[in-house]
């Protein structure tokens, strides 16, 4: 890779390489994009595409967007909080019993997503992909055949709440005509799509799934099998991308010294600054490697 | 980027520091490339003063340890720095490379 620096207008540092910023799944710990976006931002790196995945699709909107730290993070404490799982889908738990009664389909899920829809909508005010200032790719999985699915125009809610429809708990979401489930059941950490839109540095921020302490419910030992699966197709696809690029992935794996449960909000900052440090520690080679 | 050799019992270890990137790649891969095709296939790459790996430094290992093997040989790695190993972890290459904490282990796993 031998880019050659020059400055825009706004004195960004460009290459004639194009950067990708790729956000993996992750819940609440997906907002360490923001500190790392800071990094960038501090050193006028500008980034050229985001690809967002479950919970990194909620940053990588923002970023793309153009909102500031501050905002993503009002947007996230606002839209993210335990009360969208409390209302329970009274329907799901009766096909549960009787599935023939009432009629199991490809509908399910044990929460009601009424209000997390409504959050979405609310929180990202009807903009669609062309709104975006940078190219946003958003990636679902088709439940009928496993295809990764990658939204980059429409609606932006629409797009988000299919990428974060976390298998058994919200229902998969109906978008042009597909029942689509959360991203990382086809890709934790989408590299593959910053790949196909000809990224050459791609700056991956991709987490790990926690495991459970103690499985002591049917939805624990659910999350607990969906780390095991998540995890090990984020190290499969890892090194199939690393091995199939043909420029460089910089990987950015935050470390979290306390647990990030799923609406750890009150986490956020720890969460951004965790994320700032990691790519502290990862800068000096990417400015490296934009300077040649 | 500076490239040492050394010889112990007949296993050649393989020592430099610093970043295994797009810019220094091209040197590590030629260098491995040179021992392997000279016959030098029982390799220890000393990893103790690498700090990070970007792709381009999974490609050139595992480019390495396929010709090492397909020889007869091996690449083996020693005293893998925190980040790195997280990079290899993530990427499952632990799973197909042997990694020692030390150069002497890596060294003594050839018998």
């Amino acid at each position: 890779m031998t880019p050659s620096p020059v400055s825009d207008k706004s004195g960004q540092t460009m290459t004639t390489n194009r950067i990708a910023l790729v956000i993996g799944s992750g819940s609440v710990k997906c907002a360490a994009a923001l500190g790392l976006m800071k990094v960038l931002e501090h050193e006028n790196i500008a980034v050229n595409m985001v690809v967002g995945c479950s919970g990194g699709a909620l940053y990588a909107a923002a970023i793309a967007l153009g909102w500031p730290v501050e905002r993503a993070v009002e947007a996230t404490l606002r839209m993210w909080t335990n009360d969208i799982t409390a209302k329970k889908n009274r329907r799901a738990l009766l096909q549960l019993v009787l599935p023939g009664l009432f009629k199991f389909d490809e509908t399910f899920g044990l929460i009601d997503d009424g209000l997390i829809n409504r959050r979405l909508r609310e929180g990202y005010q009807g903009t669609t992909f062309s709104d975006a200032k940078i190219p946003l790719y958003i990636t679902a999985t088709d439940l009928y055949n496993g295809d990764q699915v990658v939204l980059s125009e429409g609606d932006i809610a629409n797009a988000i709440r299919a990428s974060i429809s976390i298998p058994y708990i919200f229902p998969p979401h109906k978008l042009n005509e597909r029942y689509m489930v959360d991203g990382y059941q086809s890709d934790p950490l989408p590299i593959g799509v910053a790949i196909r839109e000809g990224a050459d540095l791609i700056i991956a921020m991709g987490f790990e799934s926690p495991y459970q302490e103690r499985i002591t419910s049917l939805m624990r030992y659910n999350l607990q099998v969906s780390s095991v699966t998540s995890n090990n197709l984020l190290k499969t696809n890892f090194a199939f991308h690393n091995l199939a690029h043909h420029a460089e992935i910089i990987p950015i794996l935050p470390e979290f010294k306390h647990r990030i449960k799923l609406f750890d909000t009150d986490k956020l900052p720890y969460v951004i600054e965790e994320g700032e440090r990691a790519a502290e520690a990862q800068l000096p080679y990417i400015k490296k490697l934009l300077n040649g | 980027m500076n490239i040492q050799d050394i010889q112990k019992n007949g296993v050649t270890v393989v020592q430099f520091s610093g970043s295994i990137d797009a810019l220094t790649a091209p040197a590590i891969t030629e260098h491995l490339g040179g021992l392997i095709s000279s016959g030098q296939i029982r390799l220890v790459v000393d990893l103790g003063g690498v700090d990070f790996t970007s792709s381009a430094g999974l490609r050139l290992l595992l480019g390495a340890v396929k010709d090492a093997r397909a020889g007869g040989g091996d690449l083996r790695l020693a005293a893998v720095q925190p980040d790195v190993m997280k990079v290899l972890k993530i990427s499952g290459f632990t799973n197909i490379l042997k990694l020692f904490e030390n150069v002497d282990d890596a060294v003594a796993s050839f018998g």
